[in-house]
């Protein structure tokens, strides 16, 4: 029994470093996807594998602890330590250093209300949960789930794209310190959007701002498929600096995943900027260093963005609930469209 | 990790804020409305906190035995349609419910449940330019309001204004039912009064090419 552990961590290790070497990022996934796959047990590999079809496991996300909102796959708590070595660095593989970052951060917060929380069973890293659709290929489509608590990331694999939509990214607590540094997890998309709200003139404040409260997400988990009418001020009535900032902020969450994907995605929004969306409730100001509790929408042919800060909990600063989608594109649909 | 995490000494910055993964103290209300011609659909979406469930759940499980029956889910369905008003073009319409569903009592408790209601209204008459008023009084002390408009599927439907209250439990929403699509194959000029002045124009046009040929002939 040692033996064949023995055997399947050294395969592994095998699989990972031809991995590590490969150049593309499609062989780079498919080669770490299948070096944490050569980790697993038989019953692990039937937990963590779903066929690419499996509509229900594609939606089954959400924002909410996985105590509350059960998800399939395997969760970190049930793994090893190489396992779970293997398992985060498939993740990885999938993402910019940024995006990994921002996913470490929204973990460890997780790991925080947990241990302030009188090690409370309903929070921890052990509860992410990670799944496949489809067989890891450097060519075909195949897909990659990694989520829990506040983050849900859903990326479609089909060569050389990476679609990252739709996923969520959420934060509580939203301000916190680690080893003496101060961490703020999805402060950057609370800072470049209240300075571009400061870039705007009066004229466009006015049509950006929404004269009423926005209280949740609209398009949140269980929303897909679903375009609202838009709201605010559109990018074509901004000067060219206003919308590189737009497109900045937007990269916050388009640059989660790698950065080649990253990169095609960004060229995509950039040209559709005009038709683009900037819409804005609430307060115009923050606190320096910490998140507003504004809600602000971001929306575009090929491009939903919403944050929103969650009165839930007390603090509206100490946690914000985003979204990220395509309504053209969520789950990659027309790139594995038959 | 969980190492890392204790060494490191983790301040938590905001002192006194509970760790909350769910909805408090608020019964949110989540509408999204979907035009179609002569037809408006509708889903709202119902999620109450933990903390306002007693007052949610007093509404629903009317006999207070703790499970919510078929007859009291169809008996909530229809009181939150009564709480609700839709008007286009001036006329209130009376909305038809055509399904809900409800989530189990325990996901309710963890503020987790989300009641889902959707209905339906057939608009009178054929109109080329719409004003429809929605209002939403539905447990108003303890509600979070959403309301919203789904692109519409119908490229001869446009949605020209959308205007709501701070609360969003008002909202005025002004759309074109077809008349601006242009093309040889858009009816849509019929539904327009200049339509039968065009129709007309044809008609003489045609006569005039009868008696042309006549002549001729």
């Amino acid at each position: 029994m040692r033996t064949r552990a023995g055997l399947r961590v050294v395969i592994a290790g095998l699989l990972l470093l031809t991995a590590a070497r490969a150049q593309t990022p499609p062989s780079r996934m498919a080669g770490a996807a299948n070096a944490f796959i050569a980790t697993l047990t038989g019953k692990q590999r039937g937990t963590l594998l779903f066929g690419f079809d499996d509509e229900r496991q594609r939606a089954r996300w959400s924002n909410f602890p996985t105590r509350m909102s059960r998800l399939a796959g395997l969760s970190l708590g049930e793994l090893s330590a190489p396992q779970r070595s293997a398992a985060l660095a498939l993740v990885s593989s999938a993402l910019s250093r940024r995006g990994m970052e921002k996913v470490q951060q929204i973990m460890d917060g997780d790991e925080l209300l947990k241990t302030n929380g009188g090690n409370n069973p309903m929070f921890g890293k052990d509860l992410y949960y990670i799944s496949i659709l489809g067989t890891p290929s450097e060519k075909n489509p195949w897909m990659l789930q990694f989520g829990g608590h506040h983050l849900a990331l859903n990326i479609t694999i089909a060569g050389e794209q990476g679609i990252l939509t739709p996923s969520l990214t959420a934060a509580q607590p939203a301000l916190y310190t680690i080893n003496g540094k101060t961490v703020r997890p999805l402060g950057q998309e609370n800072d470049k959007a209240f300075a571009l709200l400061a870039v705007l003139d009066e004229s466009q404040q006015k049509q950006a701002i929404l004269n009423y409260r926005v209280a949740d997400l609209v398009l949140g988990p269980g929303q897909d498929g679903k375009k609202i009418q838009p709201e605010g001020l559109k990018a074509s009535a901004m000067n060219d600096q206003q919308r590189a900032m737009l497109l900045d902020l937007i990269s916050e969450w388009a640059g989660i995943v790698h950065d080649s994907a990253a990169a095609a995605r960004m060229a995509d929004l950039k040209a559709g900027i005009g038709e683009t969306w900037f819409a804005w409730s609430g307060p115009t100001t923050a606190a320096p260093g910490r998140n507003g509790s504004s809600y602000y929408r971001i929306q575009g042919p090929n491009l939903v963005i919403e944050y929103a800060p969650q009165r839930m909990g007390g603090d509206p600063t100490m946690h914000v609930h985003t979204i990220y989608r395509d309504p053209a594109n969520d789950y990659g649909r027309k790139l594995t469209a038959k | 990790m969980k190492m890392r995490l204790a060494a490191a000494g983790l301040v938590f910055l905001s002192f006194g804020t509970p760790a909350s993964a769910h909805r408090l103290d608020e019964y949110l209300q989540a509408t999204t409305i979907s035009l179609e011609k002569n037809r408006v659909l509708a889903q709202i979406r119902l999620t109450p906190g933990v903390a306002v469930l007693p007052i949610v759940m007093a509404a629903i499980d009317t006999n207070g035995d703790g499970v919510i029956s078929t007859r009291e889910q169809r008996v909530y369905s229809e009181r939150v349609l009564g709480d609700l008003s839709l008007a286009v073009d001036g006329d209130r319409l009376k909305l038809q419910l055509i399904s809900a569903n409800f989530p189990k009592t325990d996901a309710m408790k963890e503020g987790l449940g989300e009641i889902q209601i959707d209905f339906a209204t057939d608009l009178p008459r054929d109109n080329l330019e719409r004003k429809l008023v929605f209002e939403n009084r539905h447990l108003r002390p303890i509600a979070a309001y959403l309301v919203n408009c789904l692109v519409p599927r119908d490229p001869n439907i446009r949605v020209t204004a959308q205007n709501r209250n701070y609360e969003q439990s008002l909202y005025r929403l002004e759309y074109m039912e077809g008349g601006f699509r242009s093309g040889p194959l858009s009816l849509a000029w019929r539904r327009d009064g200049s339509g039968w002045l065009v129709f007309l124009t044809i008609v003489l046009l045609a006569r005039l090419a009868v008696e042309w040929r006549k002549r001729r002939a």
